[in-house]
């Protein structure tokens, strides 16, 4: 169904205006999606266990702001060794993910307070790294990220592309992601079973922090800098988007690759509005309303006995 | 990272003793008086007048800036920076008004202050509590329109303002100028309910009048936000491609996103004008890929506040002789353009001017209209 939501979509903004449905326009959504799309990946893995993860924006602004520092430490190029960076970004993220995992899970926090707490810490770390200011990379190889093209789309679609086919692999494929659906349908029956529900969320919030991490180097890739404000509305976005795509807020419902129908079901309406010339102040509006449409027709309601 | 520290120790201890000087306002003025004239007998008492500073809070670039004029001023008259007293609000206009009675009670109200009221209708009764205590007062940015300094007398010595129109349309005919008088031109602009967002579109629409052949394809709004800008622009691409001539933007980080957004097409010779004058867009503006952007010097702004009420309360002018447009009056603003760049950031950012204080309307952009 959520498919079909996005063809919809697509049929209804190409008819208002043709130049919607063209290659240049697609690369223009996929890189406004990309970094957005790592950031619904990475919760939906939260979401999979039925709890929830609001730390995403002060993850995306930490992680974005340390790989800024650490790339200019390293000389300011990729070839010179702002490669490390990127390593650098993608522990500490997942560091941070973990972090958030074991207050969760150890201290036993809900998952929704110590996630929205850890993000307040987030964003407090980077306004405190940063002093309020601006980072800027201005490395050209490192900016090919968006300059270069294959097939029309910028090199940072396939980067996010290759890491959601990573994120469905580590769905299926692992007993990590198995555990996910477990805990998600029935934590205590999982914990019955033998599986090792603590650690598990630590995993998952680990990894959840990881692909917030890689998040944060999109960002950086698409924007050439990192502020405190990086990962702002990417909150409401990314949980939206994977709602959309039907992934069930009370767990083990829908996966990764609904994620990403979701995260295009928002990007389309937001790149579709202004493209059929919406004026600005109806925007918001208009995205709630079809946010609501969206939800009603790609969840699937029948499989669910009541709704919290 | 260590002086973003000391900062905010700095602030704590200022709001501790704000917030000494507030449960005070509650007291009597003698006992209020008491217990600090030891501590502050020597501070800025410069011609027997105190001076002060009320404000939000320092946090913030443009406030540091504001802030510093003030200091600036004070230690123009051979006194230090800590003789001028911050009087901190921390959004609360009922803290505001608190601090600034507290302050005049404790100086016997000899005070000379520079105040944001913080909200529009915090002013009245901030001028009219300085007035009963027979200090002085010059107030920036917040005050309803019926308020006036030439209403309330000598005691509200003066209000400055910034206007976003003026500036935002000298930068829109830079801007349609590069463009060579004609095309599609698109604005993106802040948060339409907000005041600036809104002058800088009028700015915008003005310059319009007198550019029959450029057209205003589309406003659509960024809140601000760099992200956002990008992903409008891009969409803008879509709607509009090759139209698009020109982008006025109502903010510098808006314009970020927006060059952002035009090199993923391959596209960097755009005209983008930009707002705020802060360092990174002088920068773009000095490598070409900003056309411009707009400063409204608040170093100055915070300095000449500080300053005039300090000289009404010595004497050295008396505001009711002075014309309405030395009462109510906008501050400067500079664009920014790649001729001058250099030259504003070596000024500038780089160093601070040493104004003439005694030049107490040398920089004025003429009487504030409503």
């Amino acid at each position: 169904m959520p498919i079909i939501v996005l063809l919809v979509l697509v049929v209804f903004f190409t008819s208002i205006n043709s130049n919607f449905f063209s290659l240049r326009n697609f690369a223009r959504i996929a890189i406004a999606a990309s970094p957005f799309l790592m950031v619904a990946v990475g919760v939906t893995f939260i979401i999979l266990m039925g709890s929830i993860d609001l730390s995403m924006e002060g993850a995306v602004s930490l992680t974005a702001v340390t790989f800024c520092f650490c790339f200019l430490f390293f000389g300011g190029t990729l070839a010179s060794g702002g490669w490390i960076a990127i390593g650098a970004a993608l522990l500490a993220g997942a560091l941070y993910g973990a972090l958030n995992g074991f207050i969760h899970a150890k201290l036993m926090i809900p998952s929704f307070m110590s996630s929205l707490a850890m993000g307040f810490v987030g964003i407090g770390a980077t306004v405190l790294l940063t002093g309020g200011g601006i980072v800027r990379i201005d490395d050209d190889i490192f900016r090919s990220l968006l300059t270069y093209r294959l097939q029309g789309f910028p090199l940072m679609v396939y980067v996010a592309g290759f890491f959601l086919v990573v994120g469905i692999l580590i769905q299926k494929f692992t007993i990590l992601g198995r555990n996910l659906y477990a805990i998600g349908g029935a934590e205590d029956l999982a914990a019955a079973s033998g599986v090792p529900v603590k650690r598990t969320r630590i995993l998952a919030f680990s990894l959840a922090g990881f692909y917030y991490a890689l998040a944060g180097i999109l960002q950086v890739a698409k924007l050439g800098q990192a502020e405190s404000v990086t990962g702002a509305n990417l909150m409401f976005l990314s949980i939206t988007a994977a709602v959309v795509g039907g992934v069930a807020l009370w767990g083990a419902i829908g996966g990764v690759f609904n994620a990403l129908i979701g995260v295009l079901i928002v990007a389309v309406i937001n790149n579709g509005m202004v493209v059929i010339g919406l004026p600005d102040y109806l925007q918001d509006g208009v995205l709630g309303l079809l946010v609501i449409v969206a939800v009603i027709l790609s969840t699937n309601r029948s499989s669910i006995r009541f709704v919290k | 990272m260590s002086t973003f520290i000391k900062d905010f120790i700095e602030r704590e201890k200022m709001s501790r003793r704000n917030f000494l000087f507030a449960s005070a306002a509650g007291l009597t003025s003698a006992a209020v008086v008491g217990p600090w004239s030891a501590t502050t007998a020597h501070a800025g008492s410069h011609g027997g007048w105190s001076m002060a500073w009320s404000y939000r809070d320092r946090a913030s670039a443009y406030w540091n800036a504001i802030v510093s004029g003030g200091e600036a001023y004070v230690e123009s008259l051979g006194m230090s920076a800590s003789d001028m007293t911050n009087l901190i609000n921390e959004g609360s206009s009922e803290k505001s008004l608190a601090d600034i009675k507290a302050f005049l009670a404790k100086n016997g109200g000899k005070g000379a202050i520079a105040c944001d009221a913080n909200d529009s209708p915090n002013a009245r009764p901030v001028v009219e509590a300085v007035r009963e205590a027979g200090g002085y007062i010059s107030t920036i940015w917040n005050k309803t329109d019926d308020l006036h300094p030439w209403d309330i007398g000598d005691n509200y010595v003066a209000h400055l303002s910034w206007s976003g129109e003026k500036p935002s349309e000298d930068a829109a005919r830079l801007l349609f100028d590069k463009m060579g008088g004609k095309g599609g031109v698109v604005h993106i602009g802040g948060i339409p309910a907000n005041i600036p967002a809104i002058e800088r579109l009028n700015g915008l629409k003005k310059a319009l009048n007198d550019y029959p052949d450029v057209e205003l394809l589309d406003v659509q709004s960024a809140d601000w936000d760099t992200t956002k800008a990008a992903e409008v622009m891009s969409s803008l691409m879509t709607r509009y491609g090759d139209d698009i001539k020109g982008v006025h933007c109502a903010n510098d980080n808006m314009a970020y996103g927006v060059i952002e957004a035009l090199k993923a097409e391959g596209i960097t010779d755009m005209p983008i004008t930009a707002f705020d004058g802060n360092p990174e867009a002088v920068d773009l503006v000095m490598k070409g890929d900003l056309l411009a952007t707009v400063f409204t010097n608040p170093h100055w702004g915070g300095g000449i506040a500080l300053a005039l009420a300090h000289q009404a309360a010595i004497g050295a002018f008396k505001p009711s002789e002075e014309p309405n447009a030395h009462r109510e009056f906008y501050g400067p603003s500079i664009l920014v353009t790649p001729d001058d760049a250099a030259e504003f950031k070596a000024t500038y950012l780089e160093s601070t001017p040493t104004y003439d204080w005694s030049d107490r309307w040398g920089l004025s952009a003429g009487q504030i209209q409503y």
